[in-house]
């Protein structure tokens, strides 16, 4: 399935008509769109059989509050008001130790089912949010194309079937933007055509042909609500997860998994990690219930996962890290390196870095020493094995680490790569004072989830 | 699933016909149907260059809207009439439906902090009210070009301690919304929203935070890969001292014991900045940015993105660009030249409605009037978790780069799903159901016993605010089970089929393009 492009597209024509024969003879739903035929019925779901889940950290999650590098003095020295005390720390080693919030991960973490890979990037530090998550998830520098790597990776092997990919969140990421259709829902519970049976068809026929963005989505739809149905039909454990949005669509993904419609990729956003201001302490601020609903939300979640667990990874990710320094806000400005998190199938858990050592000049940055794409790659090397990796990461040579099963890379054993630090200018500030800061009021936001539509 | 289905009853006499059509391109020539679409020309329709100009100009053609334009001499004097207009500060439509809008940021802060009205209350009342606004609001023109701007210079309304500041910032906006862009910059950067949300109040010499200064130069105005990471910091530098007492009365205040002084260079942009007060500095800094060339360029295209297309011809980015130079950055002549250009002409039903359109779109066109809110379930507070539902609730997009514009980032199966569900539910009355009054059912029927055809086309002219056609007409037929020459009556299209008709005008390709 993964040979050249021309076969690749040849071959979804020819299932896509195939199943559209079925469809005519067999009562089954075809859908035109453009010049391609959608095309799904729901005894032609096959299980896949492995799964990546990419949750993105928007805002720019500060990496070293999440895995805390207590062993490098200059943590300490830069965050002041806002540094982990090691005593805090979980699961430390010599090197590094994990936010407290993250307590709900520790089995698996005991278990080697969670990775931490720290100081990556991209190789050139990007300060702007919207760049910076365009360049990460399209992932192809130099080309013109918006066209996500997570597209591209289902565009190895469509079938037509827009459930291969499916992005839960309001707004569908870039990583998953391009020519492949892709299903996108808020929520599993708002997976249906609702209305009057003839609804369904009369929308079949007046967006027949339609090839621009929104007929396309709207036969995506179409299909896509057919395949959803049997995941609405599994057992919703949403009552374990924490009551957000992260929990949510978490909820509905392993609901969607669980139902085995041969989903291969899934797309999950959660924002609110831009923390110039009260990313706080262990006691108070933004970082306290962001890591604790991290943690909480991907414990819930691969407990929910019942027996298609072994076949699921999870990969967290955010566009950027943020700076060493904290600022007067008891907040960090935008950075540059973070860590990202592996967890679940195939994964081999624990610490892996090539740390530099940090400085504390106020626009001193993590320094990135691991492409994001090595992570990227790696977990598709070994979890979607034969998938074409120039496809996915065009002209990205791929530096094996070792955090999954089977590779060999450079490893968390390997000795740390200690670049000289660079002669740190003159600190252009003193040591500002201590002000005496008024908590932070929470302003969340009351979820309003049950005002439906009621009956006449 | 709530809403009656009584397709099943209704289907039993045509589910033959209706089988045959699901069964989508090859299927379709069911050679005894016809779809000719019928004709109702007694329900009167704009030209359709004035239905183009009123597509992007306003936010739904109503039957009045319509009797207007043709009143005022057609669609271009129209909008002549609309930009030339002053701002009406008398404007307060519904203020008084939220008590707390007119709130100033101490009353606002107290309010919160006494549990009378939390911030995100307040916010969610503020998104309320500006929705009614582009329901309801005469002045159409002002009310969608101060979304462009509140937009463009975005302050999201959940960013922390904004609420106290924040529907100021909206009302300064849509006051000098047709005026300069050299002023909507300065009154959008030195405003308390904005210096709190961009963390300008903790921005001081000693610790210059660049959140503000960066933005200012990426997103409102040079844009990236004009600038270094200096310039960046004397940006930063430049726009220290404005202050807030956060989280203790949010007063406002500027600090020259802030403010960094000594010589500051960001781009083409030089000034010795000796003063303590940095305000001038901040004033002539502002000004040399909303003149540059680039920043011509962005306000050109982002113009030429909200009203011409998604991938706007350079041509015509490099026109209007030229205008707002030649006119010392004035909007309305930027704004004549866009819709006076051939550019414009050639983009009908080019764009795609977002969600908040098409919410704001659903309620006028469906002729819904609001009745005083006074319970949560109201429509006009039901609005907000309408937007919200339909993945677009108002200012509360989480980045300052404001919510995307174009037709990708809507078209989604999400946005299809949410639309669905909105359009059907509001089609059929059903919900929001308090404090709301829907049109009856039969009064879009003009005739009784005209045909079902002649319905479509009536619906169609005050829907699409044009004739039907076949599809339309095939997606009347096909969701009702109704024959294209029915009867329309109580035994040929009785009105419980109403919802099920006016729903397919909303599923419609047409309604959702502008």
């Amino acid at each position: 399935m993964n040979g050249c492009p021309e076969f690749a597209r040849l071959d979804t024509l020819a299932v896509s008509r195939r199943n559209l024969l079925r469809g005519l003879t067999a009562g089954g739903i075809a859908t035109a769109v453009g010049s391609a035929v959608i095309t799904t019925s729901p005894a032609s779901a096959a299980p896949a059989p492995s799964v990546l889940v990419v949750l993105s950290l928007r805002g720019a999650a500060d990496g070293m509050s999440l895995v805390v590098p207590h062993s490098d003095p200059a943590y300490y020295k830069a965050r002041p008001g806002i540094a982990v005390p090691k005593a805090s720390l979980l699961a430390a080693d010599a090197h590094f130790g994990l936010h407290p919030g993250l307590a709900p991960l520790l089995p698996m973490w005991r278990a080697g089912q969670v990775a931490a890979i720290h100081a990556t990037g991209m190789k050139v530090p990007n300060r702007s949010h919207f760049e910076a998550m365009e360049l990460v998830e399209d992932a192809d520098p130099g080309s013109a194309t918006r066209s996500g790597w997570l597209n591209r990776l289902v565009g190895l092997t469509s079938t037509g079937d827009p459930l291969q990919g499916l992005a839960v969140g309001s707004t569908p990421p870039t990583s998953l933007a391009g020519d492949t259709t892709v299903m996108s829902i808020s929520d599993l519970s708002s997976a249906e055509v609702p209305g009057e049976d003839g609804r369904r068809a009369s929308l079949e026929a007046m967006w027949r042909g339609d090839s621009t963005p929104m007929g396309r989505a709207m036969s995506a739809t179409l299909a896509g609500v057919d395949k959803l149905a049997k995941a609405q039909a599994q057992a919703d454990h949403a009552s374990s997860y924490p009551d957000s949005d992260l929990g949510r669509a978490l909820s509905s993904v392993a609901r969607t998994l669980r139902a085995d419609v041969g989903v291969q990729v899934v797309t999950v956003d959660q924002g609110e990690w831009d923390m110039h201001t009260e990313l706080g302490t262990l006691s108070w601020g933004g970082m306290r219930s962001n890591a604790a609903e991290l943690g909480k939300a991907l414990a819930a979640f691969f407990n929910d996962l019942g027996t298609v667990r072994p076949k699921v990874t999870l990969v967290a990710l955010s566009e950027f890290g943020r700076r060493v320094v904290e600022n007067s806000s008891y907040g960090l400005d935008h950075g540059w390196g973070n860590v990202m998190f592996a967890l679940g199938a195939g994964v081999r858990g624990g610490y892996y870095a090539r740390w530099t050592p940090l400085l504390t000049t106020l626009d001193a940055d993590l320094t990135v020493t691991t492409d994001y794409r090595d992570v990227l790659a790696e977990v598709i090397a070994v979890r979607m094995p034969g998938s074409s990796l120039a496809r996915v990461f065009p002209s990205f040579a791929r530096t094996p680490i070792g955090f999954m099963a089977g590779q060999t890379g450079w490893g968390r054993t390997a000795t740390p790569v200690v670049a000289p630090p660079v002669k740190p200018a003159p600190a252009p500030v003193k040591p500002k004072k201590k002000k005496k800061k008024k908590k932070k009021r929470k302003h969340r936001k009351r979820k309003h989830k049950s005002r439906r539509k009621k009956k006449s | 699933m709530s809403i009656p289905r009584r397709t099943a009853l209704a289907a039993g006499a045509t589910a033959a016909a209706v089988t045959g059509a699901l069964a989508g391109p090859a299927g379709r020539a069911s050679a005894a149907t016809s779809y000719a679409p019928g004709s109702w020309p007694a329900t009167t329709v704009l030209p359709d260059a004035d239905r183009h100009l009123l597509s992007r100009f306003s936010y739904g053609v109503t039957p009045a809207l319509r009797d207007e334009v043709i009143a005022a001499g057609g669609g271009r004097a129209w909008f002549e009439a609309q930009v030339t207009a002053p701002h009406d500060a008398g404007d307060l439509t519904h203020l008084d439906w939220w008590p707390h809008l007119g709130d100033d940021a101490g009353q606002a802060w107290a309010a919160d902090q006494s549990k009378v009205r939390a911030g995100w209350q307040l916010m969610e009342d503020y998104g309320r009210r500006v929705l009614v606004r582009r329901i309801l609001t005469a002045h159409q023109v002002r009310e969608v070009v101060t979304e462009v701007w509140e937009n463009l210079l975005h302050v999201p309304t959940a960013a922390d301690g904004v609420f106290t500041w924040r529907i100021p910032y909206g009302e300064q906006l849509r006051a000098l919304a047709l005026s300069s862009y050299d002023e909507l910059l300065h009154a959008a950067v030195t405003h308390e929203a904005m210096t709190i949300f961009l963390s300008g109040y903790d921005s001081t010499k000693a610790h210059p935070n660049e959140n503000l200064g960066r933005e200012l130069l990426e997103l409102f105005t040079v844009g990236v890969g004009s600038y270094t990471e200096d310039d960046v910091k004397s940006s930063a530098r430049i726009l220290t001292g404005f202050h807030i007492d956060m989280w203790t009365t949010f007063a406002s205040s500027y600090r020259p014991q802030d403010h960094w002084t000594g010589p500051v260079q960001v781009m083409g942009f030089s000034h010795a900045n000796a003063d303590a007060d940095g305000r001038q500095v901040v004033k002539d800094y502002l000004s040399y940015l909303a003149r540059h060339e680039l920043t011509a360029q962005r306000v050109a295209r982002r113009l030429a993105l909200a009203f011409v297309g998604d991938a706007p011809p350079s041509s015509l980015v490099d026109e209007l660009a030229a205008v707002y130079l030649a006119n010392d950055t004035r909007i309305v002549p930027v704004l004549r030249a866009l819709v006076d250009s051939e550019e414009f002409a050639a983009s009908t039903d080019a764009k795609l409605r977002t969600p908040a359109e098409d919410l704001v779109a659903t309620y006028r066109l469906l002729g819904v009037t609001f009745g005083t809110p006074t319970v949560d379930e109201s429509a006009a507070n039901a609005l907000i978790w309408q937007s919200s539902g339909m993945g677009q609730q108002p200012f509360t997009w989480p980045r300052p780069d404001g919510a995307p514009l174009t037709a990708s980032a809507w078209a989604s199966p999400s946005r299809v799903l949410a639309a669905m569900e909105t359009h059907w539910a509001m089609a059929g009355g059903w919900w929001p159901s308090v404090d709301v009054t829907y049109r009856a059912r039969t009064s879009w029927i003009p005739k009784s016993d005209m045909s079902f055809r002649d319905l479509v086309d009536h619906l169609s002219r005050l829907l699409h605010q044009r004739p039907s056609d076949a599809s339309l007409l095939e997606g009347a037929c096909l969701a009702t089970g109704v024959a294209p020459d029915a009867a329309v009556n109580k035994t040929g299209v009785p009105s419980w089929l109403m919802p099920s008709v006016l729903a397919t005008l909303l599923d419609h390709p047409r309604w959702y393009l502008r």
